[in-house]
C-alpha cells in the first residue's frame, strides 16, 4: 500500500496549487498514515468494526488518486421532490454545486479553503489519510442572527466510474450568534467497492441551532467513515439523526464539545440492516461546563448476519455540574446470525450530575406477538407492526416536522 | 361450538390441565370459576393458541381441530381472548392497530375492508358505546392506560371484531363498578343466539350482571362441579374449600 | 504535623497496618530459572509441577505488560522483588497449632481470625495464608469427615496430583494475560478445595490472606472443584502492614462447577490502600475465573473491595454447561487516591444460560473508579439472558466514576439487558437523616449502605455485618 500511497499522493499534489510550507504538511499527514496504517481491531476504538480488514476484504487494494480536472453530469433526478431546499452536490468526491438559492446571498458566505490546510487533529488515522489527500474543502458560514428559510440537502453521490477508489471530503460550517441551520446527508451511491472517508466540522456559536439529518438508504456495496466535530458554545443546540441502511460498512462519529453553559445536544439513530452489512455509530459527548445536556438514542433492527455496534460515551468534567447525561440503545435481533455489540460509556468526574445508560438487545417480543395475532394479524403484519413501533419513537425525536415527514417516507416508517 | 375432550396440558412439565372436558353450544354462556393456580388461565392460552404448552386430547371447535389453526387464523374463525393483562406496546398505535386488527379478521370472513373513514366512524360509535375515552385511540396501544382502560379497551376490540366465542380471562379483575358495567354492557349487547361466551372469574361479581347458563367449577386443572348460575352463589358462599 | 501523629492518624483508618516482626526465609531477588526452581524445590514438588511453572515462565518472557486499564502505576522491576518469603518458623512444617510460632497467632489473633481451637471462628474453616505460604488451616478433620478435600495447594499437589493435575490451569490456562502467566510461574502458596459428589459443605470455608514482609510479591494461587451435585461457599479476606512502597498481589483463582454444583465465592479485599497523600499501598491485580462446566451448575462471585492503592481484577465466568448460572455482585469503594478499574466478564456458551451483574461503585476523594465489563452471548448460546445493573456514587468533585460496559449478543434468541446510573448522596437525603440526630458521617455511611444493599445481602452473615462497617469507615473524610 506504501508505494500506491506514495505515488498517489504525488499525482494529487501536482494538481494542487499549493504552497511549499502546505506541501510539507500534507506529507508530515501522508507519513503518518503510512506509519499508522487504517485503523484495526487493536485500536480500543475500532474493537468492533476493524477497518483494515473490512476494506482488505470487501475492496482489496484501493488507489488514493482521484481526477478532479474534468466536471461530472449532475443528474438531477435523485434530487428531493416536494421540498424546496439548498443543495450541495458530490458527484466521486468531486463538489460539482454549491447553491444556496432560497437564502439572502449577503447572510451566507462560503470560503474556499482549498488553498490553505486547516488541520483536524484527532487521535485516528482516518484523520491523517484526510489531511493528506483531501483536495477541495470549503467552509459555509452563516452570519450572526440568519436563520436559512430552506433546508439544505448534502447530496453524496458515486456512480459506476469510480471503483476501488478512496475519496476523501471535508466540509466545515459556522454558525454564527443566533443562527439556523437545517442539513441533510443523503447518500446516494450507485458505485461498489469504494471508501468514502468524509469529515464536518461544525462550530456553534451562542444560541445558534444546528439540525443535521444523515440517511444512508440506498443499497450499495461502498465501505463509508463519516466523523462529525461539533463545537458548542453558550446555549447552542444541535441535534444529530442518522439512518444507517444501505452501505456494506458504515461507521458514523460524533464528537461533541459542551463548551458553553446551557447547551445541548441529541443524537438519534436507527440502524436497518440486513445481509452482512455491518455499521457503527459512535458517539463521544464532551461536558465540559456546567448545566449542560444530552441525549442519546439509537435503535437497531437486524436481520441476516448484519451487525450494528454502538459505541457511546459520556465525558463530564470536574468543572461541568448540573449536567444532565442520557443514552439508551435498543436491538432487536431477527435472524440466528445477526449481531449487536454496545459499548455505553460513563466517564465522570463531577458530582452532581445526572447520567444514565441503558441498553438491551433480543428478540422481537414473543407476548407482543401472540397479543397481535390473536387479534388476526398474520405473524408477518405483527412484526411488520412492531418493528414500525420500535422504530417510530426515534423518528418522533426529530423536531423539524417538514423533514420528519421527508425522512418517515423515505425510510417508510408509519405513525 | 366449542367441545373439548379429555383436554391435558403441560408446560415445563408441569400438569396443569386434567382431562378436561367441556362443551359450548351456540347462544350459551358458560362461567368457569376457580382459585388461583387451578389453571384457568392455561386454558385460554391454549384456546387462542399460545405456544409452549404441551397438549394432548381433542379441541373442536365448529365441528374443525383447533390445533390445526395459528392464533390468527382461531381469531379470524371468530375465537376472541379478553387478556386478564392486556399487553402495552409501545410505538403502536390503538387506531392502526385496531383498524389492521379489524380488516385482518373482515378479510378472513370474505367481508370488504373499511377505508380510514368508515373505520373511524365505526370506532368512534363503539367507543362512545363503552364510554372509552377517544382520545386513547391515538395513543400507543395500552401504554400508559390504568387498568380499567386496558380492560374496556378489550371490550372494544371485541365489540369490532364481533367473534363467535368470547373468552374472557378474569375481564372484572381490578375494575371499579362502573367499568364492570361497562364490560357487561359490552357483553351483554353481543349476546345472541349464536354467540357465545365463556367468562373465566375467580369472583361471582361479574356474574351478576352477565347472567351465565352454566358454572363450572375448576380446581387442579379438573371440572370438579359444573351447575347453573345458582352454583356461582353457592360457591360465593362456600368458598372453594368446600369443593375438594 | 509530625510524623508520628500521622502514623497514629493513619492506623486510626487502617487498623490492620501493624507489622510481624519476624525471620523470614527468602528466595534470591529477582525473576529467573532458579528461582522458580528454588520455590519448587522449597515445596517439594513433584517435577510435573516444575515443568508447569517453567513453561509459564518461557510465556511469560513474551508477553508484554498490559496498559490498556485507567489506572497507570509506575513501572513494576519485576527483577527488584522477592517471590518467595516465608517465616522461618515455618521450615519445618509445624506439625500442629502448638508448634506454630506463637507470633504467628499473635497476627491472626489481632486480625481477628484466631486459629486455636477454643477459640476459632464458629462454622468457618479457615487457611491462613502469611506471605508466601500457608501457616495453619482448621476445621480439617471434621471436614475429611465428609470426603471435603481443604489444604494448603501446596500439600494438595503432593496428596492429590490427579486432581491439581485435572484442573489446575484449566480455567486459567498458562499462556494466559501477563499477570496470570507470571502467578503460574512463580505461585507459592494458596487454598485448595475439593467437594465431593452430593456433597453439601456444612461450614463457610475461608482463606485469609497476609502480606507481611516488604519487597514481596504475593503470589498465591487457589484452586476450588464442586463435583457434581455439591455446594460449596468460600471466603476471602485480606490485609496487609503499612508501608511507604507499593506491593504487588497476582493471584489467581480458578473455579470449577460441575454437573448441578454451586460455588459461591464472596472476597472482603481490605489490603493497605495507601496513606492519604496516595504513598504505599498494596497492587491487588488478581485473575479471578469460573467454570461453569456442569449443566445447570452456578457460580457466584461476591466481592466487597474497599482496600489497595489499585484494584484490578475481574472475577469472571464461563457459563459452559447447559442451564448454567453466573452472577457477579460487587461493591467497590476508593478514597483518597485509590484507583479500582474491576468489574467481571460473563461469557455464554451453553443453552438457557443466565447471568446477573451488580455493581455498587462509590468514589471519594481523589480517587478513580472505573466498572469493566464484558457479557458475551455466543450464537449457540440460545435463550440466555443477561441482567446488568451498574450504579455509581460520586462524593466531591476531585474523583471520578467511569462505567466501561461491553456488550455482545450473537444469538436472536437471547437478552441482554444494561442499566447504569450515575448519582450523589443528595443534600436532601443528607438534610433529613442530620435532622433526625446522625452525624453527616453517619448519614453518608447509612445512605451508602443502602446503596450498597443488594450486593451485601449476598455476603454470609458473619462477613456482611464486618463488610458493612467497612464500608463506613472507607468513606470517613470524605464529606465534610
Amino acid at each position: 500500500m506504501k508505494e500506491q500511497l506514495q505515488k498517489d499522493f504525488d499525482n494529487t499534489i501536482k494538481n494542487l496549487s499549493l504552497s511549499q510550507k502546505d506541501i510539507q504538511v500534507k506529507k508530515f499527514y501522508l507519513d503518518n498514515f503510512i506509519n499508522r496504517g487504517f485503523p484495526n481491531r487493536r485500536e480500543e476504538d475500532w474493537k468492533f468494526s476493524d477497518l483494515n480488514q473490512i476494506i482488505k476484504k470487501n475492496i482489496g487494494e484501493l488507489s488514493f488518486y482521484s481526477e478532479y480536472t474534468s466536471t461530472n453530469k449532475i443528474d438531477t433526478s435523485v434530487f428531493v421532490d416536494g421540498l424546496e431546499h439548498n443543495k450541495i452536490v458530490f458527484i466521486n468526491g468531486r463538489i460539482e454545486k454549491i447553491d444556496f438559492d432560497y437564502e439572502k446571498k449577503d447572510q451566507i458566505e462560503i470560503v474556499d479553503q482549498s488553498e490553505s490546510i486547516n488541520e483536524l487533529n484527532i487521535n485516528n488515522s482516518l484523520s491523517d489519510l484526510n489531511n493528506a489527500f483531501t483536495n477541495k474543502s470549503f467552509k459555509i458560514l452563516v452570519k450572526k442572527g440568519y436563520k436559512l428559510s430552506k433546508p439544505l440537502i448534502i447530496y453524496h453521490t458515486t456512480n459506476s466510474k469510480i471503483w476501488s477508489k478512496n475519496i476523501n471530503l471535508r466540509l466545515n460550517f459556522e454558525l454564527a450568534e443566533d443562527s439556523s441551520l437545517r442539513v441533510i446527508d443523503l447518500f446516494n451511491d450507485t458505485s461498489e467497492k469504494n471508501f468514502l472517508n468524509i469529515f464536518y466540522d461544525f462550530e456553534l456559536k451562542e444560541n445558534a441551532i444546528l439540525k443535521n439529518y444523515k440517511v444512508d438508504k440506498s443499497e450499495n456495496r461502498n465501505i463509508k467513515y463519516l466523523f462529525n466535530n461539533i463545537d458548542q458554545n453558550k446555549n447552542s443546540i444541535s441535534e444529530t439523526f442518522i439512518f444507517s441502511s444501505g452501505s456494506n460498512f458504515f461507521k458514523s462519529e460524533i464528537n461533541c464539545n459542551l463548551k458553553g453553559e446551557y447547551s445541548s445536544a441529541y443524537v438519534n439513530g436507527i440502524f436497518s440492516l440486513k445481509d452482512d452489512k455491518h455499521h457503527e455509530i459512535r458517539t463521544i459527548i464532551n461536558h465540559l461546563t456546567e448545566n449542560t445536556i444530552s441525549y442519546q438514542l439509537i435503535k437497531s433492527v437486524l436481520e441476516d448476519s448484519s451487525k450494528a455496534v454502538y459505541q457511546g460515551k459520556i465525558f463530564v468534567n470536574s468543572k461541568a455540574q448540573k449536567t444532565d447525561g442520557y443514552q439508551l440503545s435498543n436491538a432487536i435481533l431477527l435472524h440466528k446470525d445477526s449481531e449487536f455489540n454496545a459499548k455505553p460509556e460513563l466517564e465522570i468526574y463531577a458530582d452532581d450530575v445526572k447520567c444514565s445508560h441503558g441498553s438491551a438487545s433480543g428478540s422481537l417480543n414473543e407476548d407482543s406477538i401472540f397479543y397481535l395475532m390473536s387479534r388476526g394479524l398474520n405473524y408477518h403484519q405483527s412484526r411488520e407492526l412492531l418493528i414500525n413501533g420500535f422504530l417510530l419513537d426515534v423518528v418522533e425525536k426529530i423536531t423539524d416536522s417538514e423533514i420528519k415527514n421527508l425522512i418517515k417516507n423515505m425510510i417508510g416508517i408509519k405513525e | 361450538m366449542l367441545k373439548i375432550s379429555k383436554l391435558n396440558a403441560k408446560i415445563d412439565n408441569k400438569e396443569i390441565l386434567k382431562n378436561f372436558s367441556l362443551n359450548i353450544n351456540p347462544g350459551e354462556v358458560h362461567a368457569i370459576m376457580g382459585p388461583n393456580g387451578s389453571g384457568k388461565s392455561t386454558l385460554s392460552n391454549i384456546l387462542s393458541g399460545k405456544k409452549g404448552y404441551d397438549v394432548s386430547g381433542e379441541v373442536l371447535f365448529e365441528e374443525k381441530d383447533l390445533f390445526e389453526f395459528e392464533t390468527e387464523e382461531r381469531a379470524h374463525k371468530g375465537i376472541f381472548l379478553a387478556f386478564q393483562y392486556p399487553l402495552e406496546i409501545p410505538g403502536v398505535n390503538t387506531n392502526i392497530f385496531l383498524k389492521t386488527s379489524l380488516n385482518a379478521v373482515r378479510k378472513a370472513r370474505g367481508e370488504k375492508e373499511l377505508d380510514a373513514i368508515e373505520f373511524l366512524k365505526l370506532v368512534k360509535k363503539k367507543s362512545r358505546e363503552l364510554k372509552f375515552d377517544e382520545d386513547k385511540l391515538n395513543r400507543q396501544l395500552n401504554v400508559g392506560f390504568s387498568g380499567g382502560e386496558k380492560k374496556k379497551n378489550e371490550i372494544l376490540q371485541m365489540s369490532l371484531l364481533a367473534p363467535k366465542l368470547s373468552i374472557l380471562d378474569e375481564t372484572d379483575s381490578g375494575l371499579d363498578i362502573d367499568a364492570l358495567k361497562i364490560v357487561a354492557d359490552g357483553v351483554n349487547a353481543l349476546r345472541d343466539d349464536k354467540n357465545s361466551f365463556l367468562i373465566i372469574t375467580h369472583y361471582q361479581r361479574l356474574l351478576d350482571y352477565i347472567k351465565p347458563d352454566y358454572v363450572h367449577v375448576l380446581m387442579n386443572g379438573k371440572i370438579v362441579k359444573s351447575g347453573g348460575a345458582e352454583l356461582a352463589l353457592e360457591l360465593e358462599k362456600k368458598g372453594y374449600e368446600n369443593f375438594h | 504535623m509530625d510524623n508520628r501523629q500521622k502514623e497514629i492518624d493513619n492506623l486510626k483508618d487502617y487498623k490492620y497496618g501493624f507489622t510481624t516482626d519476624i525471620e523470614n526465609t527468602r528466595a534470591p531477588k529477582g525473576l529467573n530459572e532458579d528461582v522458580i526452581k528454588f520455590i519448587s524445590n522449597i515445596k517439594k514438588e513433584p517435577r510435573w509441577m516444575l515443568d508447569f511453572r517453567l513453561k509459564a515462565y518461557e510465556r511469560f518472557k513474551q508477553l508484554k505488560e498490559p496498559n490498556w486499564q485507567k489506572p497507570k502505576y509506575p513501572k513494576i522491576d519485576y527483577q527488584d522483588l522477592y517471590y518467595y518469603s516465608a517465616p522461618k518458623s515455618m521450615d519445618d512444617k509445624p506439625k500442629s497449632l502448638d508448634e506454630l510460632d506463637p507470633k504467628l497467632l499473635e497476627t491472626y489473633k489481632k486480625l481477628g481470625i484466631p486459629l486455636q481451637e477454643q477459640a476459632r471462628l464458629n462454622g468457618i474453616a479457615v487457611d491462613a495464608v502469611f506471605d508466601s505460604v500457608s501457616v495453619a488451616t482448621t476445621f480439617r478433620e471434621e471436614l475429611t469427615k465428609q470426603g471435603i478435600i481443604f489444604c494448603p495447594i501446596s500439600e494438595a499437589i503432593q496428596n492429590h496430583p490427579e486432581l491439581v493435575k485435572k484442573y489446575l490451569g484449566s480455567v486459567i490456562p498458562t499462556t494466559d494475560h501477563f499477570f496470570a502467566t507470571l502467578n503460574s510461574a512463580v505461585f507459592t502458596d494458596g487454598s485448595f478445595a475439593y467437594i465431593p459428589e452430593g456433597v453439601r459443605c456444612p461450614m463457610e470455608l475461608s482463606t485469609y490472606f497476609r502480606i507481611n514482609a516488604s519487597n514481596t510479591g504475593q503470589f498465591e494461587r487457589t484452586l476450588i472443584i464442586a463435583d457434581k451435585g455439591s455446594y460449596v461457599s468460600y471466603l476471602e479476606g485480606c490485609t496487609a502492614p503499612m508501608r511507604d512502597e507499593n506491593q504487588l498481589h497476582a493471584a489467581n483463582v480458578e473455579l470449577i462447577a460441575l454437573d448441578d454444583a454451586e460455588i459461591k465465592y464472596s472476597t472482603v479485599q481490605n489490603w493497605y490502600p495507601g496513606d492519604k497523600d496516595g504513598k504505599g499501598g498494596i497492587y491487588n491485580f488478581v485473575t479471578k475465573r469460573g467454570l461453569c462446566k456442569g449443566k445447570n451448575s452456578k457460580i457466584s462471585w461476591t466481592q466487597v473491595e474497599t482496600g489497595s492503592a489499585i484494584t484490578w481484577k475481574y472475577p469472571s465466568c464461563i457459563l459452559k454447561g447447559d442451564n448454567s448460572v453466573g452472577e457477579f455482585y460487587s461493591i467497590a469503594i476508593t478514597n483518597n487516591h485509590q484507583k479500582a478499574d474491576t468489574g467481571t466478564k460473563m461469557i455464554h456458551l451453553g443453552k438457557n444460560t443466565k447471568s446477573k451483574i451488580i455493581s455498587k461503585g462509590i468514589s471519594a476523594g481523589f480517587s478513580d473508579m472505573t466498572y469493566r465489563g464484558l457479557v458475551d452471548i455466543s450464537s449457540r448460546a440460545s435463550n440466555s439472558n443477561n441482567y446488568t445493573q451498574c450504579d455509581s456514587l460520586l462524593m466531591g468533585n476531585k474523583c471520578g466514576a467511569h462505567t466501561v460496559p461491553y456488550i455482545k449478543n450473537k444469538n436472536s434468541e437471547s437478552n441482554i439487558a444494561h442499566e447504569a446510573t450515575t448519582s450523589k448522596i443528595s443534600d436532601e437525603q443528607l438534610h433529613y437523616c442530620q435532622q433526625r440526630g446522625l452525624s453527616a458521617e453517619e448519614a453518608v455511611s447509612l445512605i451508602v449502605n443502602g446503596f450498597c444493599k443488594e450486593v451485601l445481602q449476598q455476603l454470609p452473615m458473619e462477613f456482611a455485618v464486618e463488610a458493612q462497617k467497612l464500608v463506613g469507615i472507607s468513606l470517613e473524610g470524605s464529606v465534610g
